[in-house]
Order: C-alpha cells, then sequence, then structure tokens
C-alpha cells in the first residue's frame, strides 16, 4: 500500500506563513466551518454528509440479540469505523490506521458513553431479547474534517432512523414489520456533536475544521464534544503541541456556538424530510406511540 | 428504467463512479495505477484487487465470493500486461438496497452481482485504466411457471417485480464483452440447457445485440428517443458524455 503523500516542505511553509499573516488558504475565517450539507435517503437512518470536500455516509441498522449477561436490561448499541481504500489508497482493508483508530475511540466517547442513545429503550425482554443497533461509519471522500464529520453523520442518522415496533406477550416477542406498524424513532437523551480545533504551536492559532493540508501542517488538535445545552461530553488533545488551559476554555466557548448551529441545522433538514415524507399528515394517525 | 451514473465524483480516488439502478446504489473507486505491495506483485502483469464492502455490518462470504467474481471477470477486461508491477485497486460500495431485496427468495449476491460489475467498469473508465473491451452485464429470472403466459424470463427485473413472479425457478447473470462475446455467466436453481440457451440469448439482446432488440428499457423508453434502447448503448452515451465533459476546454476556444 502506498504510503500517504506528505505534503511538501513548500506547501507547509506557505500554509503557515499565510497563518502568520492571519489568512487561511481557503479564505476562510479561523472559526468557520466548511459548507454543510446533509442528505437523506428514502430508507430510514442513513445520512450522508458533506463538509467541503470531506463525504461520510453512517447508516443505521438493527437486529434482535440477546443483551449481555452484565446488562439484562440495555440494548446493544455499536458504532463500526472501517477506513476503505476509496477515501485514500493509504487506507488499506484490515489495517486500522492510526487516524481509524482515534475516530473510532472518540466516536464511542462522544456518543455511545455520553449515553447520546438510551439502550434501556431498545430492550425488548430483559436478559432475553433485545434490539442490537449498528452504526456503520462510511468514509467516502477524505479531506480532513473526518471526526467533526463522521458525529454529525451518526447523529443525524440515528435521529432519522425509525425502529420496528414490537409486540411483547409473555415470554414471546414479534417484531412488527413496517406494513403492519408504523416504526418508532429511537429515544435520543441529547446530541453531542464534536468540533475539531486545529492548533498551530508557533502562531498560537486555533484553526476549526481544518482540511487535509492543514491537519497534515497542524502541531496539535483539540476535540471538544458538546451539546447544544453546553454540556462538554469530552474533551481529547492529540498531538506534541502544548495548549494554554485558557486557550481550551475559550475553544469551548467557540465549540457551543457552533455546535448550536449545527444542531439547528440537523433539526432543519430533520423536519424538512418529516415533512417530504409526511405527505397528506397521515403519519400522526399512524403512529402508534405515547407521548412522554 | 435505464441505470444513472455519475461519474469523478470523488477527489482523493484516481477514478469514482455512483451507479444507480431498480433501487441498488453502489459507489465505485479505482485508485491505479499505483505501488504494489512486494507479496502482491506480479512480474508481467498488474495486480486488481477488488474490495467489495456491504451497506450495513464488514465483509462476509458472501462479499468475498463476490470480489472472487469480479476480480476474474475484470482481470480479463483490464490491459494488466500493458502496466506491469502495479496495482489497481477497486473498492465498491454498496450506499442503498432496495427494501424488498430479502423477500424474494433469491440469491441476494447474484442480484447484485451485474451492478457491481457495471460500477467497477464505470469507475475503471473514470480512472482512465487501460482496457481491451467493455462490459454490460444482465439478470434474467426464470419463473417457475414456464408454460404460462407469466413465465416468460424477466430481464433485470425490480425486487418488486421478483416478489411479484415468486416463486423463481432459476436466476442467471450474463455478463458479455463489447464484441458480443460472453464473459461471465452465473446461474442459481434449477434449469435445463433449453432454458439457459434461450435465457442467455435473452441477455445477449438486452446487453449487445444491434437493431431490433427487446432491449432493457422496454417500449416505455423508446417514446423519448433519447434514451438508449439496450445496455451497450447506454454505456456509449455515459462514456459520450464523459469525453464530452472532459474536452470542453477543446470546445469552448
Amino acid at each position: 500500500m502506498p504510503r500517504e503523500a506528505e505534503i511538501s516542505v513548500n506547501e507547509r511553509a506557505f500554509i503557515q506563513q499565510a497563518l502568520q499573516e492571519q489568512i487561511r488558504l481557503d479564505g476562510r475565517a479561523f472559526d468557520a466551518f466548511r459548507p454543510l450539507e446533509l442528505t437523506f435517503g428514502d430508507e430510514y437512518g442513513v445520512a450522508d454528509v458533506q463538509l467541503g470536500k470531506t463525504r461520510v455516509i453512517a447508516r443505521i441498522s438493527v437486529d434482535v440479540t440477546t443483551p449481555l449477561p452484565e446488562r439484562k436490561f440495555d440494548g446493544v448499541f455499536q458504532i463500526i469505523t472501517e477506513f476503505s481504500p476509496m477515501a485514500s489508497p493509504a487506507f488499506e482493508v484490515g489495517r486500522p490506521t492510526d487516524a481509524e483508530v482515534i475516530l473510532s475511540r472518540i466516536l464511542e466517547k462522544a456518543i455511545r458513553r455520553s449515553n447520546a442513545l438510551d439502550t434501556e429503550s431498545l430492550c425488548i425482554i430483559a436478559g432475553l431479547k433485545c434490539f442490537a443497533l449498528r452504526a456503520d461509519v462510511h468514509i467516502i471522500d477524505h479531506d480532513g474534517g473526518l471526526i467533526d464529520a463522521s458525529c454529525i453523520a451518526v447523529m443525524a442518522a440515528l435521529q432519522h432512523f425509525r425502529r420496528p415496533d414490537v409486540l411483547v406477550e409473555g415470554e414471546k416477542a414479534t417484531v412488527l414489520s413496517v406494513r403492519e406498524r408504523e416504526p418508532i424513532p429511537l429515544s435520543i437523551l441529547h446530541q453531542p456533536l464534536c468540533v475539531t480545533f486545529s492548533y498551530f504551536e508557533e502562531v498560537d492559532i486555533f484553526l476549526v475544521d481544518a482540511n487535509f493540508a492543514e491537519e497534515q501542517v497542524r502541531q496539535g488538535e483539540v476535540i471538544v464534544t458538546m451539546n447544544r445545552h453546553g454540556e462538554v461530553c469530552q474533551v481529547a488533545k492529540y498531538g506534541g503541541a502544548t495548549v494554554n488551559p485558557l486557550a481550551l476554555l475559550n475553544c469551548t466557548n467557540i465549540a457551543l456556538q457552533k455546535v448550536k448551529e449545527m444542531s439547528k441545522f440537523i433539526q432543519m433538514k430533520l423536519d424538512e424530510d418529516a415533512k417530504r415524507r409526511n405527505v397528506g399528515g397521515l403519519l400522526a394517525e399512524l403512529s402508534a406511540e405515547n407521548d412522554r | 428504467m435505464a441505470p444513472e451514473a455519475l461519474l469523478s465524483h470523488l477527489h482523493r480516488a484516481d477514478g469514482s463512479a455512483t451507479y444507480t439502478h431498480n433501487g441498488y446504489c453502489i459507489i465505485g473507486a479505482v485508485n491505479g495505477p499505483i505501488e504494489v505491495q512486494r507479496r502482491d506483485e506480479l512480474p508481467e502483469e498488474a495486480t486488481v484487487e477488488v474490495n467489495v464492502r456491504p451497506a450495513a455490518g464488514v465483509g462476509s462470504p458472501k462479499e468475498r465470493h463476490l470480489e472472487t467474481l469480479l476480480h476474474n471477470t475484470l482481470r480479463s477486461i483490464i490491459l494488466t500486461r500493458v502496466i506491469p508491477r502495479t496495482l489497481v485497486q477497486i473498492t465498491l460500495q454498496v450506499r442503498s438496497l432496495p427494501d424488498e431485496e430479502g423477500a424474494a427468495g433469491v440469491h441476494p449476491s447474484l442480484l447484485l452481482l451485474p451492478h457491481l460489475l457495471h460500477t467497477s467498469l464505470l469507475a475503471l473508465l473514470s480512472a482512465s485504466i487501460p482496457l481491451s473491451t467493455t462490459l454490460t452485464s444482465v439478470l434474467i429470472a426464470i419463473p417457475s411457471s414456464p408454460t404460462s403466459k407469466s413465465g416468460a424470463p424477466l430481464v433485470s427485473p425490480t425486487a418488486t417485480d421478483l416478489l411479484r413472479a415468486k416463486p423463481i425457478r432459476s436466476v442467471h447473470v450474463f455478463a458479455f464483452s463489447g464484441d458480443n462475446r460472453l464473459l461471465l455467466n452465473e446461474s442459481d436453481g434449477v434449469f435445463s440447457f433449453d432454458v439457459w440457451d434461450e435465457a442467455c440469448e435473452t441477455a445477449e439482446e438486452a446487453c449487445c445485440r444491434e437493431e431490433g432488440g427487446v432491449g432493457l428499457v422496454g417500449e416505455g423508453m423508446e417514446v423519448d428517443g433519447k434514451e438508449s434502447a439496450n445496455l451497450e448503448e447506454w454505456l456509449r452515451v455515459v462514456v459520450r458524455r464523459k469525453v464530452e465533459h472532459e474536452q470542453r476546454w477543446k470546445v469552448a476556444t
């Protein structure tokens, strides 16, 4: 497998000098995201996120299994990120790169461990049957900002997904198909989103949503995961550069603002999609869901 | 319905294509010719690597089987001897499948195979990998009652068509090269040689028969004239559009 082509010395110097003059190569502000696009397919639970040239597809699928013996009342939820040579020839199938390991670890911390999804609601019969939810993250095109894009994709897909309804009679559970009963949305407790800050030590600058070239030049990165209520779910820092704690506080402030914008955007897209599906306003009558 | 194709839309891959047909949507990417690992290097020809990635979950033996079929077929159309000691890496990501796919009682990997072949060919064309010929492929399904009227072979049926025509007696996938030669045949089910022969004939018509073929697209499409009547012509239209797009700098001046 060929190695990832490293950025040339000239390019590196150019980016750094531009930053010294307070300019980013693509002319964005330091705290600006690239144009974000989110599309949903015809099926439930597929979100296609485009962040500049980066493109990520998340797909949620569901299965019925027995719950883990030590967690009898919980369903199973796992996030699978596997890079393919589609995004870059340097990614090899079956041999995870560092970027892949970091991505899956951050998503694990940000979404699974922050309890974004109420896994107890996936339980069908305690200790016997539960739903196993899996989120597959496919990286289609890679131009930096994979963590942010994947997190948006997974959260949007989770909110878009509808699981089939079940009918429980004693020990017997029947999964009802889409034709029999309207599938129900997952219970999402909060919506964490990641914002990655790339730190450039010499010029002491934090960049939001760096593209691939900037990612290769940066000395450190800080990943802040927050929900729109301002609750920090996790903070991770990679790279050798030392980061001032006060700057970190500033990062969380910027992150909050970005997360609010993104949550609003996702909600808007979800509403649009719901409106598209709900032709004639009959969906409310189909629903068998009780209000909380 | 003629398939839809979108070429060269990914930025990092050398060639890419998104192919949509009958509810199947597949994204294909080709990297090549690139450096090959020492253990895979062949002294006189290029190594072809195919990766099929399912929509949900990680690859299973089903995907490995498809990869083997694709590898053997594509290796025969890529001019591997022109680019020796290199690697041509083909990645196919299944993006969506029709809802009723599993219900028809037909081997799902056979239903997927023609679409995968088309996607990989389009991606190879987009990457400008030297090819000896093009390829078109089609699925033929034969319903259970050959005596009745409904027993006629279904050409490139949708998932709903298959569900309605249930039970299906046999399914066949044929792939033809640009000069009408049979490249690949995969069959599943119970059938006699006559049935196979007839299916092969129908497939050839749908893929590459000149003039007067019944064609995959059927009568509905011929009305608007522009649409291609068979897959070979469809492929030509796609390629012509690609070439026109690439030569637009020349036309503009």
